[in-house]
């Protein structure tokens, strides 16, 4: 009895992991197929950024770098193609990781970083949000390596083909659903509407001194593996002699980084910067044309339409004043 | 909250000072020595668990009050880690000697068997905490491979690593967001991230119950139950009773019950519910957060014991029964909600700076990097509800991991695996529960 109990305990799972493998692999495949098929959106963004982009200047960067810098914008004053690869809620490996790929397909003229000094601070975030890159391991194996600061199993995740897609449903499924109400980017660049008022800028601000109070005291970190991400970004560029600008871009309030506790971390990024000859580092967070001014904000965090094709102007125009030439 | 090796020792410690007091209360005669024994017993254990968990805490406030006076309290700081699980094997020790000394469980003889009740894996690190009546015989049972049971251990797992890995893990990065940056987010904000908090919590634990359950199941154990879907609870008590049940239950008859229970005078039993919940704040934790969601919660009992004659029994119709139901559930969720609130916050600064912030509930709420994850903990609280109204309501339809169709019953179960895969998150780290 107990060996006949024992024997159906073992064909039966057998059994159900065929099944159950073989639905894994019909569900990635279906999710698969979306999501490659997308053709609006962040993801479709992605695949582009990382298979077909070839412009003369790439973008790369968090949030901040898809909602400040127009391409078309800085195409016209430039006189140069540009593509705004940058991601939403992704910080230096992604940069790191999307320069990486890009660089083996091609050289572009110059590169732009959007960098904020919270990137070289502690924060696990910024490697698990890595797993953007999972769709993509199969085809392009250099992320493995990147991937594998999720965690170290991650690799061993991918025997799965369902997921890769972890985490993605929601979009895929508005996109797929509504794609009328995706909004269409221009080179990657993704606006934001809406205007800030000063009594939020005051709030905001009165949060943000009443937190430097509780924080002020605590030891200011940088966190190696974060620094190392940057020199990398840094030092493929400079293989390769790109022109590479680093910026931070416009903040509502001056300098929050002193109130955020990371005035160490915005020192390394300009000490770094400092070592390579081909890297221009301009800080625009304490620009008095958008510090405290409402109306050029969507957020406390990101510049409005408005903002950003101002902010990309004066971009562009220092492109074209000092760069150009060189380029 | 660590594994450190040497660590075992304080386990070992426990034991041998349990097995030896259970057996010489057994044996003893005289009142006074069974007495002497489970007090000798007690003192052990409760003073491992001070030593560990609450010495610096004292000695921090001692060292506050003295400062108030100039003076500094000359007894230093232990630097000691927190031994992983120490509040559940402690207790579930006490039980033990607790139960002999009561004469309802005899002394175990056999050493091996006492430790394996102790430290039996499944349920070491965050309960449920067990009696000896429950779990002592089935160690003495021969268990042999089952398939029935393994089977429905599994399901039980693969529910409580959904619970945990879809849900509470998902709901945790909007929550660690606003609750480890309090000053930075407005009301509705803080409301959001609170009632997440509250399926969070409830997840995280009983996702690892199941998970705990599950395992002892597939090795023919039958462990207690720990939660009864807490937040269909229509009052503090009901739950009480569905919440934690196996601490719950602890409480009741190892301290509300000597205390005097409900055989004495109301204001004595208000005192004796309160001193219950205070004494189970500080059992969470050495830290004021913990106390204060204590007292609130006996408060909270203490008030509906009150109030409880004169609320209306006979609802006249059935959908004014529903009605009063879905609003006292909605009330006592709130009730916990704003307890939860202190038992989340990083210090007791953060909670009353998260309740100020209230006020301004209504303002544009804080989405963190983009609207997906928090449409996925959406998604993730709506497919466990359904799950858990399905569970509270129709307990014997829609069996899918039970069906006896193979299709229907392989499906669900494969199915739920994939949503796992599909929503999941994976680096959620570890489960609360297991700080304490």
């Amino acid at each position: 009895m107990r060996t006949m109990s024992f024997a159906k305990f073992l064909i039966k799972p057998v059994a159900f992991l065929v099944v159950l493998i073989l639905l894994d692999q019909l569900v990635g495949a279906g999710f698969r197929k979306i999501y490659f098929s997308q053709r609006v959106g962040q993801f479709s963004q992605t695949t582009y950024a990382i298979d077909s982009a070839r412009q003369d200047i790439m973008i790369y960067g968090s949030s901040r770098a898809v909602r400040h810098y127009s391409p078309s914008i800085i195409s016209k004053i430039v006189g140069l193609s540009c593509y705004d690869s940058g991601r939403d809620g992704l910080m230096i490996p992604y940069s790191t990781a999307m320069e990486e790929i890009s660089l083996n397909r091609h050289t572009p003229k110059l590169i732009i970083l959007d960098i904020s000094p919270r990137e070289l601070g502690i924060d696990q975030s910024k490697y698990e949000k890595l797993s953007i890159l999972l769709p993509y391991c199969d085809k392009h194996p250099e992320f493995i390596k990147y991937i594998r600061e999720i965690s170290p199993f991650e690799p061993y995740k991918l025997l799965s083909k369902t997921y890769p897609f972890n985490s993605s449903i929601f979009i895929l499924g508005t996109n797929a659903l509504f794609p009328k109400t995706v909004k269409k980017d221009d080179n990657g660049y993704l606006p934001l509407e809406g205007k800030m008022t000063k009594p939020e800028v005051d709030d905001y601000s009165l949060r943000m001194n009443k937190r430097y109070l509780k924080i002020k005291k605590r030891k200011d970190i940088p966190e190696e593996k974060g620094i190392s991400y940057f020199k990398t970004f840094l030092n493929n560029s400079a293989k390769r002699n790109i022109k590479t600008l680093v910026i931070i871009s416009p903040t509502v309030l001056k300098n929050p980084f002193y109130l955020d506790n990371q005035t160490v971390e915005k020192e390394l990024i300009v000490k770094l910067t400092r070592q390579y000859p081909n890297v221009t580092f301009l800080d625009y967070s304490s620009d008095p044309h958008f510090n405290f001014r409402p109306e050029k904000f969507s957020d406390v965090f990101h510049l409005n339409k408005q903002g950003s094709e101002e902010f990309s102007n004066s971009v562009a125009l220092y492109i074209k004043a000092t760069l150009t030439k060189k380029i | 909250m660590a594994f450190v090796p040497i660590y075992i020792l304080i386990l070992g410690f426990t034991i041998i000072i349990d097995y030896l007091a259970g057996i010489y209360i057994e044996k003893a005669k005289d009142k006074r020595r069974r007495k002497l024994l489970l007090a000798a017993s007690l003192i052990a254990n409760i003073g491992i668990l001070a030593v560990f968990k609450y010495f610096n805490f004292l000695n921090l406030n001692i060292d506050r009050f003295l400062g108030k006076f100039n003076y500094h309290d000359p007894i230093p700081y232990l630097t000691i880690l927190l031994p992983i699980g120490l509040s559940f094997h402690t207790f579930q020790a006490m039980s033990y000697t607790i139960e002999v000394y009561r004469g309802n469980q005899k002394a175990e003889r056999h050493f091996g068997i006492y430790s394996l009740y102790v430290m039996f894996y499944p349920q070491l690190v965050a309960g449920p905490i067990e009696r000896p009546q429950n779990i002592l015989p089935q160690m003495h049972t021969e268990h042999r491979f089952d398939y029935e049971l393994m089977k429905s251990g599994l399901k039980m797992m693969l529910w409580g690593f959904f619970k945990k890995i879809v849900v509470a893990d998902r709901l945790s990065i909007f929550v660690n967001s606003v609750y480890n940056n309090p000053e930075l987010h407005n009301g509705t904000t803080i409301v959001i991230a609170s009632i997440f908090f509250s399926v969070q919590i409830y997840c995280d634990f009983s996702g690892y119950t199941d998970i705990a359950i599950g395992c002892a199941r597939t090795m023919g154990f039958d462990l207690m139950k720990n939660f009864e879907r807490p937040y269909f609870a229509t009052n503090i008590q009901d739950f009480w009773r569905r919440w934690h049940i196996s601490l719950s239950t602890w409480f009741r008859d190892y301290l509300y019950i000597p205390l005097g229970g409900n055989r004495v005078s109301k204001p004595r039993q208000y005192l004796n519910v309160f001193i219950v919940f205070l004494v189970s704040g500080i059992w969470h934790g050495a830290n004021y957060t913990y106390i204060i969601w204590g007292i609130l919660h006996g408060l909270y009992s203490v008030v509906y014991m009150i109030i409880k004659p004169y609320l209306r029994k006979e609802p006249q119709s059935k959908a004014a029964a529903t009605a009063i139901r879905i609003g006292n559930m909605a009330l006592t969720g709130l009730f916990v909600t704003f307890a939860w609130i202190f038992f989340r916050a990083n210090s007791v600064t953060d909670a009353f700076t998260l309740i100020h912030d209230l006020r301004s509930f209504g303002a544009k709420p804080f989405f963190g990097d983009g609207i997906s994850n928090f449409a996925h903990s959406i998604l993730a609280i709506f497919l466990l509800f359904a799950v858990e109204y399905k569970m509270e309501y129709y307990p014997e339809k829609f069996n899918f991991f039970n069906s006896p169709n193979i299709a229907l019953r392989w499906g669900s179960v494969a199915f739920t695996i994939i949503l796992i895969l599909l929503l999941g998150v994976f680096n959620g780290g570890q489960f609360i529960y297991f700080q304490f």
